[in-house]
């Protein structure tokens, strides 16, 4: 028997209708989508290079920081150890200045004595708060100024000067005071310097 | 709302954190790259530093070139009497050797004012009564085998024989700070 296609329709059931299509704009979507991931991953890409390479730049930068940071150290600590190393060299040196030998000079001023004055005196003091200046006092046995004179002029040839002189003459003592000064100070003193022998 | 409504909407959301994804990831660099700009500035003034400092301890070294010398020179005869008791025996062996009549030793140990590096000094007051060659003989050998020592007072006088000459002298041994 033939049946017709009109009929055959006719005994289907009526179908409830699909969901109606998407709108023409949402059907962007899944091909946003697809480019989304694309742009996603080479963005990413990109970054996660990018960051690799700041990472590796700030620890390289962080890493020579450090170094140069212990190099600075080591030289502010070296700095210090000048410093202290100087300090102990200008103390050092104020030391020597003031104990150059004073038996030159001694042996210089009782060689200035004439044979008719004597020495009843002599005393040589180092300065307390400078100790390059000497406190001379000096009395003689002398009935006039000549052997004092002849004396200050042996001790200005041992590159001496009296400040502050004061003298007093009475009953044949001749009684001098002054403070002796070196006219020109020598800082690079050496060690040893010529003894003063006396014969 | 239908199923494809919700399924563009679940892919509307992937997309979002795509994007939130690479945000997040951009943000890292940004981070890290500042980060690497800062240390960037970090070691260029840890650098300029390190010249400062340099050029410092090179002119300073320079400037105390002459000092260190002198120091290097002279420490030396300051260590060799380090206490105050080598200090007195090495000055009792100097007069006994030098056989000098000495009618008194007396050794004191005192402080150094405004030197830091020599607090303290041993003094040495002695008093002797001998032939004047011999007295400046003594003093002067002291004075350059021993150059650190400080004659810091000397007087002289008639002595109770008439060849004799009475001398008191106050010698000084520097204690050099260790």
């Amino acid at each position: 028997m033939q049946i017709s296609d009109r009929q055959i329709d006719d005994f289907k059931t009526d179908r409830k209708d699909i969901t109606p299509p998407l709108p023409v704009v949402l059907r962007l979507v899944p091909i946003l989508f697809y480019c989304s991931i694309a742009v996603a991953i080479i963005l990413s890409s990109i970054f996660f290079i990018q960051f690799r390479l700041a990472i590796k730049k700030r620890d390289d930068h962080r890493a020579q920081a450090a170094a140069l940071a212990a190099q600075t150290q080591q030289s502010k600590n070296e700095r210090a150890a000048l410093e202290a190393q100087i300090k102990k060299a200008t103390d050092i040196q104020s030391w020597v200045s003031g104990s150059r030998p004073i038996q030159p000079l001694l042996v210089e001023i009782t060689r200035s004595m004439d044979p008719k004055s004597s020495i009843l005196d002599l005393r040589l003091d180092r300065g307390i708060d400078d100790p390059t200046q000497i406190q001379m006092g000096l009395k003689i046995g002398a009935d006039s100024n000549k052997q004092l004179d002849l004396t200050l002029s042996r001790i200005s040839s041992m590159n001496f000067r009296a400040f502050s002189p004061s003298q007093t003459l009475g009953r044949g003592i001749l009684d001098f005071k002054a403070t002796l000064v070196r006219k020109l100070p020598q800082n690079n003193t050496s060690a040893g310097e010529t003894e003063g022998t006396v014969q | 709302m239908n199923s494809k409504h919700i399924a563009c909407g679940i892919i509307a959301l992937l997309i979002l954190a795509l994007i939130q994804l690479t945000l997040w990831a951009q943000n890292n660099r940004i981070k890290v790259q500042r980060e690497a700009a800062d240390a960037q500035m970090a070691e260029e003034d840890a650098s300029t530093q390190l010249l400062r400092e340099q050029s410092q301890l090179s002119d300073l070294r320079r400037q105390s070139a002459d000092l260190i010398e002198f120091l290097r020179i002279w420490q030396p005869y300051f260590l060799t009497i380090d206490n105050p008791q080598s200090a007195e025996v090495n000055m009792s062996m100097r007069v006994k050797d030098a056989n000098l009549l000495s009618l008194s030793q007396r050794f004191e140990t005192a402080p150094v004012n405004g030197n830091a590096s020599i607090p303290s000094s041993v003094k040495a007051l002695l008093t002797f009564e001998d032939d004047y060659v011999r007295l400046m003989n003594w003093l002067g050998q002291i004075e350059v085998q021993m150059p650190t020592i400080r004659t810091s007072s000397i007087r002289l006088s008639k002595g109770t024989r008439a060849s004799d000459l009475r001398m008191e002298v106050t010698l000084e041994q520097p204690m050099l700070k260790q």
